[in-house]
């Protein structure tokens, strides 16, 4: 039985079966149900860990179709149509799923049925294990039903039953404007949905792929070498059915499904969309090695799919062999890839202006992956500091370092400053350069007035000084920062 | 097929002679103004191979990094494509990390311009070897953490090669302990900064800043020339200039305020 701590007091939150038979129900405070037998086993609930435990579930389930969903707290749904055949017929799927849960050490409730709502009321309420219904036959198989199992709020599910109407198929008789009026649109609108009556929308849990290729291994997979042969017989296969549609693909994921459930999975974005096996694949490659102690008791099955698909643009192969020919197109599209692959997205970046005059921030990376555009760098710079390159440093540090600083007047560069231990006699100056806070934006940081100094010491060294706040602004508390290097 | 052509490709280096020779592709010369170019470093710097630069001190750090962006735009100039900046992601904190807004003081356009952080040595020289391997790259810059001891002869040697194939320069730019053994390097740069020339403000007591001077010392070279230049980066022409030593003014100074005191008396 578990337990879950509430505003007044620890609660029962979940039953088992023998707990269920002595008549303890979720909801009651668990000082009660302590009463009721005092040997009873508590162990705290997880909510949390529940949680991911379904989505895991439902990724995992994705092997019978790519459309599975969260039905949360305690259901996974999944879309089947066009799936069934591949594993021998509607029966065979269902055997093969409960077969599998339980051999997970499951005890889950399944129901197939033509639509959402049935199967969900089915798999809660419909009282066996496993249950399938023909498409004809949903109103009848869920006439029986209690009304709670049409995923309706608790408040309508007590107005029905005090009213009498506590068998669904009470209520699919009944005129439906009196029902929508008394009990809010959501009731009929469920109804309609169980019965068939009115589509429903499937949020899937990750959106379905374009392309997918999935197999199904006689034998678990355990060894790297074994996996990188699959993923390069699932590439090969995918990259050519993709070269004969004249698509190429951007995003790529290969997810392995471990015996015992676990799922695993590889994503891939690329530069630029390819259908090209032998770079797909090299990329996997490189990524199949984070599967190195995670295979366990091996893979049974494994699912490449094609996100974000997209026409392919014709490549002239190069024919000349010589040796310092042009680069091919795409090729640094291809180490761009490589390099992202390796690092992630966000460790491989271009630069991009940003508006702000606050030097940190008046430019950041982006990752190579975005599309490179043409920046007007110019403009920037002409915005920034009237087009004068040289007014800023090279290098800039990630985070402005304090220094001590010796200043003979204020609004005059200073005389000599210490950073890092060493001191610098300062012999040539120019500044100062404000550079007004953005106020705006908000914080501590907004608030200062910067002044900027770029400053030579007597060896030659560069440095891009600045002092925060003003001598004669009340308020103000001075600080000064080395920020950059020059050459 | 791709193993058979590098092999008969490299087959017929080592026939012609020349796999210890960097091939004659075209130099980037320090150019000089009024016919200097002859004499700093003859025959210009090689591309396609690899430099390393070191700072003379640890405080040489910005001057180092500095020249290493010269080199660069030099080399962008003559060749098509980015510039690959590979650095441990802690660089950015110790050193600086690169401000795209200044490197228009070197022509440099940020668009060309790909940043690589990598968290060990092991994966920057990754790095560096997987962009040489690309031809598209024009000049791959690697800035060797601190105390690395990962980068050896070995290391050199395959950057060397790679760097060879397709022409793409790469310039290694590491603390000063780094360079301190044999590698494949075709040169080998000490830098310092040097006092810039004075730009005199009407008005201001301290003088401005004058364009980036190194002490350039040639501490390695496979042509076994060995020298020092102090060299002056020309914003204009985007070039390396001979600098001419700044004269000592202090004596004159001195002379001059010592005539007028009896003046003023």
């Amino acid at each position: 039985m578990l337990s879950v701590l509430e505003q007044n007091g620890a609660r029962v939150s979940a039953v088992n079966a023998p707990a269920a038979a002595l008549g303890l129900v979720p909801g009651m405070p668990l000082a009660d149900a302590r009463a009721i037998h005092p040997a009873l086993g508590v162990a705290p609930a997880d909510p949390d860990g529940d949680a991911q435990g379904l989505r895991r579930l439902a990724l995992w389930c994705q092997r019978y179709s790519p459309l599975t969903r969260i039905d949360a707290p305690d259901g996974v749904s999944i879309d089947i149509a066009g799936c069934a055949h591949l594993f021998g017929g509607e029966e065979a799927l269902m055997a093969d799923l409960a077969d599998r849960l339980h051999g997970f050490g499951l005890t889950a409730r399944l129901a197939l049925a033509p639509t959402l709502g049935a199967a969900w009321a089915l798999a809660r309420y419909g009282g066996t294990q496993m249950v399938q219904v023909a498409p004809g036959e949903t109103g009848e198989v869920l006439a029986p039903l209690p009304v709670a199992a049409l995923r309706i709020e608790a408040d309508t599910v007590r107005a029905l039953e005090r009213l009498g109407l506590d068998r669904i198929g009470l209520l699919a008789g009944k005129p439906r404007a009196p029902l929508a009026g008394r009990f809010g649109p959501l009731l009929v609108q469920r109804l309609d949905q169980a019965l068939g009556r009115e589509g429903e929308r499937f949020d899937p849990v990750e959106a379905a792929p374009v392309y997918r290729i999935a197999r199904n291994f006689a034998e678990p997979v355990v060894t790297l070498e074994a996996i990188g042969e699959v993923a390069a017989r699932l590439t090969g296969e995918l990259a050519e059915m993709l070269q004969g549609l004249g698509k190429a693909a951007r995003r790529l994921e290969l997810a392995l499904y471990r015996v015992d459930g676990w799922r695993e999975a590889l994503e891939l974005r690329i530069t630029r969309p390819s259908n090209d096996a032998p770079h797909l694949l090299r990329l996997l490659g490189e990524r199949l090695d984070r599967l190195r102690d995670h295979a366990g008791f091996g893979f049974e099955a494994a699912v490449l799919s094609a996100f974000e698909v997209e026409r392919a643009e014709a490549v002239q192969a190069v024919l000349s062999g010589r040796e310092h020919s042009p680069p091919p197109p795409g090729d640094l599209d291809r180490l761009l890839d490589r390099l992202v692959n390796r690092f992630g997205p966000e460790r491989v970046s271009r630069f991009a202006p940003r508006e702000s005059h606050v030097p940190e921030r008046s430019c950041h990376p982006v990752s190579a992956l975005a599309q490179a555009a043409r920046q007007d760098w110019a403009a920037h710079g002409r915005a920034l500091h009237g087009g004068t390159a040289l007014a800023r440093p090279p290098l800039l540090f990630a985070r402005p370092e304090p220094v001590e600083v010796l200043v003979e007047m204020p609004d005059k560069p200073p005389a000599r400053f210490e950073w890092r231990r060493t001191a610098h006699r300062i012999v040539r100056a120019e500044g100062p350069e404000r550079i007004a806070p953005e106020w705006w934006a908000g914080g501590e940081a907004n608030r200062l007035t910067r002044d900027y100094y770029r400053v030579e010491d007597t060896e030659g060294r560069r440095f891009w000084l600045y002092r925060e706040g003003l001598y004669d602004r009340p308020g103000d508390t001075v600080s000064w920062f080395v920020h950059g290097l020059f050459a | 097929m791709r193993t058979g052509e590098t092999l008969a490709a490299l087959r017929a280096r080592i026939k012609a002679g020349g796999l210890d020779e960097t091939p004659a592709w075209p130099a980037v010369e320090l150019e000089g103004e009024m016919g200097t170019q002859s004499t700093v470093l003859p025959g210009g710097l090689a591309s396609g191979a690899l430099h390393e630069l070191q700072p003379a001190t640890p405080a040489d750090v910005g001057a180092a990094t500095g020249f290493a962006l010269g080199l660069a735009s030099r080399l962008l100039a003559r060749r098509p494509g980015p510039l690959l900046w590979g650095l441990p992601s802690t660089r950015g904190w110790r050193e600086g990390q690169l401000y795209p807004v200044g490197l228009g003081a070197f022509g440099i356009d940020p668009d060309r311009v790909i940043q690589v952080e990598v968290r060990k040595t092991a994966d920057l020289l990754w790095s560096l070897e997987e962009a040489l391997d690309h031809p598209s790259l024009a000049v791959v810059v690697g800035l060797l953490p601190e105390g690395d001891r990962l980068y050896d002869f070995t290391a050199s040697r395959r950057l060397a090669m790679r760097a060879a194939r397709h022409g793409a320069t790469v310039l290694l730019l590491g603390a000063a302990p780094v360079f301190d053994m044999a590698t494949a390097a075709s040169t080998r740069w000490s830098l310092a900064a040097l006092a810039s020339r004075p730009v005199p403000h009407v008005g201001q007591a301290v003088p401005g800043l004058g364009p980036p001077r190194w002490q350039a010392r040639l501490v390695k070279s496979r042509k076994g020339l060995l020298d020092a230049w102090d060299l002056e980066w020309n914003h204009e022409t985007l070039s390396f200039r001979l600098a001419a030593p700044l004269a000592d003014r202090a004596p004159l100074r001195r002379a001059g305020r010592l005539s007028r005191r009896p003046t003023a008396a």
